[in-house]
């Protein structure tokens, strides 16, 4: 609501130039945001225009658009440079209270490619639904806001922007309004979700109250020297971790997630347990690294919350393991498999210290594990949408022998579950070695060790999915596998590939991810 | 502290006095307990019906478009604060007008689309209407 | 002007009566009028610390919040509909179909 401050002409450069024109005006740095925002309108729009229309695959098709525009807007400022130390630093737009940088970007892409599969898969999933409109503009609305989100640096912005997620996800968790599954899953994670967002609110509140300022570089400032005042900021911080851990889906704000993505269609399942968890931790990594940086006045206050993280990321990943382990669903298993890979992503923040040598390393290990997570972790889910549209049950025996009637899509999934277990030739075991590693050289090699005894034990239950697809014997059931949803298939075979495709191109995955890290320490 | 003394002497009168006259009058009047002055006061009618109905659940689509008008007009606000300041120190009017214009835009977007998708049809229910009426024989 | 602690108290004091409301009440509307409660504690730290250090972001912000509640307000009243219809109750602790 503030007037802009005049624009400066220094960060002008900051954006990708092309060739022989002037570089971009600086307002479009949030390209990504505004063409998920203006997607989310035009579906809107189109839905009211043709209300009585079947417009299924011109929605689906208008949402894909509108999220890959996104995807190749923040793909190219990535590539460009944008917001990066080499080239004028992070842009930041109205009064500072968003901030453009190799983060935001980053977590944008991660995003917007998640939107996109899932918004594809969507036109098959949702073929019996009279108005899907509020479908897609929902899911398109909520990626804007997790674009926001990762590029909030108020914690003002910061508040609006995970009410911009949260409200349509629940939204969204209920949409099957017939359902009951789909109907209690909606108010659990809205019971819950409404006393997270309402105990973070009141952490800003006490964070404000001893600072002074919503903006996170004050707040820094201000942690210097916060006097008698240092109890309230430290209360503030730990109502905070809270706000955060129930977006992450980790220990203590966990026990939502197998209810929600067993209950919610598989597609928003598939949106909230890769993209929500992302953008989760997109502002997790900015508040932490910039507002309450370790070494400051925090561990004065008396919260090394780095050692809470690590707490935190070591129950995080064991529970959810041990969990997963015992589920005779394949949904409820991969719901416990998604509060695991938040133990892992948490890492990124448990393994760092003030002045360790490898902070950077260790973050950006974690960014990158949550990038190659959102690609196997929403083609596993759209997998078992697919299975649901089948009619297919829900348990590893009704999985039996899938693999002879759909072999492409069986293939994919087997990619998924040994991705996801962290085997050698997929994305999903570079990502977990790097942040292993990286743990390691900063010292916390325990942590590590915990991480790789979890990646063990994980094996023994996405290897059951394996095995009932491929080895045991059909059942009648799957007699009901009759169509091959087009848009579906494909979204999964492009997860897929893309975890696949990761292998090889990794490489600049990671150097993004370790540059946008480090830059945050800097 | 003694603003303290004004607010608590403030607080023990406005206790006290309608205490006080409860107390009072339950000292003075008489005690005739009827059933008549129990039931609801309707202007003299006789009442029908409970008063505890399901209301029709239409009137929560109503209450939820008047949020939108409510909630718009706390958020612009702050703009109408800072409008004139802004103006007098020379901001151009476009920069100052473009974001509130593209805030009610996103508004009347939804807005158009809710009364599109009939939320605010008044949908008649003949299964309604019905139990009404037989709600309100005698 | 009163001291800032006594705000930092009646808020702490609003927001646990609201957690209380949360974590005993059944009903679901009584549900949201508790999370409104502690939205509101947090209102009343933003308003109080705002005018304690003569800035006015905290103020703007509390609008932000009122409007942010009642959007939740609305799609929770939603969800409390469907609940309602399928399962014939607004008791939060009734849907039982998956395991806690």
């Amino acid at each position: 609501m503030s007037v802009q401050q005049p624009s400066t002409v220094e960060p002008l450069a900051a954006l990708p130039a092309q060739t022989g024109a002037a570089p971009l005006p600086e307002w479009t740095a949030l390209g990504p945001v505004l063409a998920l925002v203006a997607a989310g309108l035009l579906l809107l729009l189109w839905d009211t225009v043709f209300p009585n229309r079947r417009t299924n695959t011109e929605l689906s098709v208008i949402a894909a658009v509108g999220s890959l525009a996104a995807l190749a807007l923040s793909g190219w400022y990535l590539a460009a440079g944008t917001g990066r130390p080499a080239t004028g630093g992070a842009i930041t737009l109205f009064a500072e209270a968003i901030t453009i940088d190799g983060l935001a970007l980053f977590f944008t892409a991660i995003v917007a490619s998640v939107t996109t599969l899932v918004v594809v898969a969507s036109r098959d999933y949702l073929t019996d639904h009279e108005t899907p409109g509020e479908f897609y503009s929902l899911v398109v609305l909520a990626a804007a806001g997790m674009a926001l989100l990762a590029s909030a640096s108020s914690l003002a912005t910061i508040f609006v922007a995970l009410e911009m997620v949260s409200l349509p996800s629940y939204a969204l968790v209920a949409y099957l309004k017939e359902n009951r599954g789909s109907v209690e899953a909606g108010l659990k994670y809205f019971l819950v979700g409404a006393v997270s967002s309402a105990i973070f609110v009141f952490g800003i509140s006490l964070v404000y109250a001893a600072t002074g300022s919503l903006l996170l570089s004050d707040v820094a400032a201000a942690f210097g020297d916060l006097g008698d005042l240092a109890g309230v900021a430290g209360v503030g911080v730990v109502m905070m971790i809270a706000g955060f851990a129930f977006k992450t889906a980790s220990v203590p704000v966990h026990f939502w997630a197998p209810e929600v993505y067993e209950g919610a269609p598989a597609p928003v399942s598939a949106f909230l347990s890769s993209a929500s968890k992302a953008a989760g931790f997109a502002v997790a990594f900015r508040v932490f690294t910039e507002a309450f940086h370790l070494g400051g006045e925090v561990t004065a206050v008396g919260i090394d919350w780095a050692l809470v993280f690590a707490v935190l990321a070591v129950v995080t990943m064991t529970l959810g393991n041990f969990a997963a382990a015992v589920q005779t669903e394949v949904k409820r298993m991969l719901a416990y498999s998604s509060i695991g890979h938040a133990g892992y992503a948490l890492i990124g923040l448990a393994a760092i210290s003030a002045g360790g040598s490898h902070n950077g390393a260790v973050m950006g290990a974690s960014m990158a594990h949550l990038f190659v997570y959102g690609f196997m972790n929403t083609g596993a889910f759209l997998f078992i949408a697919m299975v649901e549209r089948w009619g297919v049950g829900r348990t590893f025996e009704d999985y039996a022998g899938l693999g002879t009637v759909a072999p492409m899509a069986s293939v994919a999934m087997t990619v998924f579950m040994f991705s996801l277990a962290g085997l050698p030739p997929f994305g999903g075991f570079f990502s977990k070695y790097f942040l292993f590693a990286g743990a390691v050289f900063n010292g916390f090699w325990w942590l590590a060790a915990v991480g790789a005894l979890n990646s063990v034990l994980s094996l023994y239950y996405y290897s059951r999915v394996v095995k009932a697809i491929w080895i045991e014997d059909p059942t009648d059931a799957l007699a009901a596998v009759d169509s091959r949803p087009t848009a579906l298939y494909g979204a999964v075979i492009v997860a897929a590939v893309a975890t696949v495709v990761v292998l090889p191109g990794f490489g600049p995955v990671i150097e993004t991810a370790e540059a946008a890290a480090t830059a945050l320490f800097g | 502290m003694s603003d303290w003394i004004a607010i608590g002497a403030l607080a023990v009168v406005g206790i006290g006095i309608p205490l006080g006259m409860m107390g009072v009058s339950a000292l003075l009047r008489p005690s005739v307990p009827e059933q008549g002055k129990r039931t609801i006061y309707e202007s003299g009618e006789v009442p029908t019906g409970s008063a505890h109905i399901r209301f029709n659940i239409q009137y929560y689509m109503v209450a939820l478009l008047f949020l939108v008008f409510d909630i718009e007009t706390v958020l612009l606000f702050p703009w109408v604060v800072i409008y004139r300041p802004a103006l007098n120190a020379g901001v151009p009017m476009a920069r100052l007008l473009l974001p509130m214009l593209a805030f009610v835009g996103i508004l009347t977007v939804g807005l158009v689309w809710a009364w599109r998708n009939g939320a605010v049809e008044w949908m008649s229910s003949p299964r309604a209407m019905r139990r009404k009426t037989e709600r309100n024989q005698p | 002007m009163v001291a800032p602690e006594y705000y930092l108290l009646l808020a702490a004091a609003v927001f646990c009566i609201g957690l209380f409301g949360v974590l005993t009440r059944r009903e679901a509307l009584y549900f949201l009028m508790s999370v409104e409660l502690m939205l509101n504690a947090a209102n009343i730290n933003f308003v109080a610390f705002s005018a304690y250090y003569g800035d006015l972001t905290g103020q703007v912000f509390s609008l932000f919040v009122i409007a942010l509640a009642a959007a939740e307000v609305a799609i929770g009243i939603g969800i409390i509909l469907v609940l309602y219809r399928n399962f014939g109750v607004t008791d939060v602790t009734v849907p039982r179909g998956m395991r806690w």
